[in-house]
């Protein structure tokens, strides 16, 4: 049986569409990753699985359940952390997480095994108020909250949103760890490098899903040559690069530009020499350009202009 | 039950809010009280007494000589008392009939009339009080000699004085004493319609709504959880205002104080009511605050005939004065504090409050999404 299932959701607010027909599995004990920028339809999908909106269309079945009919029985068995942490910030860090406890008719102690890896980080700090904790430790807090009750699955919105990178790569290690207990995790993010952490990810623009698949998976359906420009004059270099006409993309990755080709059939040495000189014939000099291997964000950045073109 | 708990903790910490709802009924109170300073010494009085008695003699000598009066003009006529109390020679006026202590011995019927510058509500009230009792002890006085003077005892006509009261300028005294029902009203009212409402909305707008949403806890018992301490808070307040305005202000509570409790609770689940049913129609808290202020206070203040007397509204505005709650509360209370009638008295006002109870409780059920 499948954690979760969705088939074809259709979520509008008003004539705005957030989702336009979204379809996805997550097997047992899996981390499915959804992978896209604010606004994409993330929080939709979260909402409509942990029962909080109808969808418009589809259906949905969270383990088995279906989120329409049994939403009671659902929200025994699912552990949620919205994308704003939901903490009471005027309690402290041990009333907020005996206060979740007994919500689910549990207590602490009982749990304690459950939650001790990530709520022994808390311990030291666990007469202080919630909201004087800093966003780490906030994080680490919600997911202890979210997990005390030993849901089956675990659904978190952008936990990572707001986080330091040193405690974005501990809450990783502690989602690892809790997949290697049996839980299912559903996780959204925007950020495309803590895709390759999930076991599969979907990466999701406008309502739809561009592609469902391993990270590893997607990356390798990305053929075409792919190159890291570095020059000088990076802006107006971005929009000289556009008007390559063999160039089907290029995007600015933080200090580089990427630039996708189009299918060509000539060497990589070639490629190079094709931008040198169309470049230089632009008055761009002392560029360095290079073939780089994609990672999950050139392949998102390649679907969703395809997914625009046509 | 812990959630209960949790809410308590909420109420507790934010001492600041805390201090204003303690700390804003007191001043109210203790405004309105010293505002309204209800002791009383010196009071003007002007006399018109044609019959010129011993009985009435003794009766002005008498009330001349208490501390709270000064008798300051001798009337030749009725129409003196309107030029003593424009000329501000007169706060109260007494008007005995004639041939007054045949009347009063006899005939049994003697009366008194006291007319009282309403204008001037903070003595109306208090001068009657006086002065009645004054007058009533005079009649006992009177009956006893009248006894000792039939040595055979065969007391024939009782001695009967009876004392009317007309208010001039301001024939249903408002203000004074009748602004501390509207106060309880009005403060009972914010506290519970809006501090639930906005305790309630700040969880929706916080996002920890949406945690207790996904949770097996039915959410109706999230909402009464609220409930429960704005409902202590709310009693407490309610003793406070109590104790003030019977020790402060001396607001004599004439009717009986379990039913003024009995009533204020009532009164409190209503407006408890109100701020669920804001709850579940709004998310934002500052729309919440907008409501219970602008639909909650000003009807409360100008409608329920705290300042204005409804009698005198247009129709309209009278109809519309039914619809809230609040005026059937001070109402209620009104005549039970200070009137001091029976519950039976205000048992419309009571079964109104029942049925808003029952109307917005039923209203917020069906309005509450157990989604988002």
């Amino acid at each position: 049986m499948y954690s979760v299932e969705a088939d074809n959701l259709i979520k509008r607010y008003g004539s705005n569409e957030a989702l336009r027909g979204v379809s996805f599995r997550v097997d047992a004990g899996e981390i499915f990753g959804i992978i896209g920028p604010d606004g994409a339809g993330k929080t939709s999908i979260f909402r409509i699985l942990t029962t909080l909106i109808l969808p418009d269309g589809g259906s949905a079945r969270v383990l088995g359940q279906d989120v329409v009919r049994d939403y009671h029985e659902i929200r025994r068995r699912v552990g949620y952390m919205p994308g704003r942490f939901s903490l009471y910030q005027d309690l402290s860090v041990e009333e907020n997480i005996r206060f979740f406890a007994t919500l689910f008719g549990t207590t602490l102690e009982e749990n304690y095994d459950l939650v001790k890896d990530i709520y022994s980080y808390l311990e030291p700090f666990r007469k202080r108020k919630a909201g004087a904790l800093s966003g780490g430790m906030k994080q680490k807090l919600a997911l202890s909250c979210a997990l005390i009750h030993k849901p089956e699955v675990l659904f978190l919105d952008e936990p990572t949103t707001g986080v330091d990178p040193v405690s974005r790569k501990e809450f990783w290690t502690m989602l690892t760890r809790l997949k290697q207990q049996g839980l299912s995790i559903v996780v959204s993010t925007p950020y495309m490098d803590e895709a390759t952490l999930c076991d599969r990810i979907a990466l999701i623009e406008h309502g739809r899903f561009l592609d469902t698949d391993t990270p590893a998976g997607i990356i390798s359906k990305f053929t075409l040559p792919l190159l890291a420009v570095d020059g000088p004059h990076m802006p107006s270099l971005l929009r000289d690069i556009r008007q390559i006409p063999q160039v089907f993309s290029c995007f600015a990755f933080g200090d580089t530009h990427h630039v996708v080709l189009r299918e060509s059939g000539l060497s990589e040495e070639a490629q190079i020499d094709l931008l040198h000189t169309a470049l230089y014939a632009k008055g761009h000099t002392d560029l360095t350009i290079r073939h780089i291997k994609p990672g999950v964000e050139d392949c998102f950045m390649y679907l969703d202009t395809l997914e625009e073109r046509s | 039950m812990s959630f209960v708990g949790k809410e308590f903790n909420h109420i507790l910490r934010d001492t600041r809010t805390l201090m204003v709802l303690l700390v804003m009924p007191v001043v109210m109170i203790v405004l309105f009280g010293f505002a309204l300073s209800t002791e009383i010494k010196d009071v003007k009085v002007a006399v018109y007494d044609p019959s010129k008695d011993a009985a009435t003699a003794r009766i002005i000598t008498q009330i001349d000589a208490s501390e709270y009066f000064t008798v300051t003009a001798s009337l030749d006529g009725e129409d003196g008392i309107l030029k003593a109390f424009q000329d501000n020679t007169a706060d109260i006026a007494l008007v005995f009939e004639d041939n007054f202590y045949h009347r009063a011995v006899h005939d049994g019927d003697g009366s008194v009339q006291v007319i009282v510058d309403g204008s001037n509500t903070n003595i109306g009230s208090m001068a009657v009080f006086y002065v009645s009792s004054i007058v009533s002890s005079f009649q006992k006085d009177l009956a006893q000699e009248a006894a000792l003077n039939r040595a055979d005892g065969s007391a024939v006509t009782p001695v009967r004085i009876s004392t009317s009261t007309r208010m001039m300028y301001n024939p249903q005294m408002k203000s004074a004493f009748n602004f501390v029902p509207g106060v309880m009203g009005m403060i009972l009212m914010l506290i519970c319609a809006m501090m639930t409402s906005v305790s309630i909305v700040r969880e929706k707008e916080r996002g920890t709504m949406e945690v207790l949403l996904v949770s097996p806890v039915k959410p109706f018992s999230v909402i009464l959880a609220k409930a429960i301490p704005y409902f202590v808070v709310s009693a407490f307040i309610l003793l406070l205002v109590l104790c003030l305005s019977v020790f402060l202000i001396k607001v004599p509570i004439t009717g009986s104080l379990l039913w003024v409790i009995f009533v204020s609770l009532l009164f409190i689940l209503v407006s408890l009511s109100i701020g669920i049913l804001i709850s579940t129609l709004v998310s934002k808290q500052e729309v919440a605050i907008l409501i219970s202020g602008m639909v909650l206070m000003l009807p409360t203040m100008l409608l329920s005939g705290m300042l204005f007397p409804v009698e005198s509204m247009p129709k309209v505005l009278q109809w519309i004065s039914y619809t809230v709650p609040a005026k059937w509360y001070i109402e209620a209370i009104k005549m039970m504090m200070i009137q001091g009638l029976g519950i039976r008295y205000c048992l419309d006002a009571v079964l109104i409050l029942c049925g808003f109870l029952t109307l917005f409780t039923g209203l917020s059920v069906i309005k509450f999404k157990d989604r988002l």
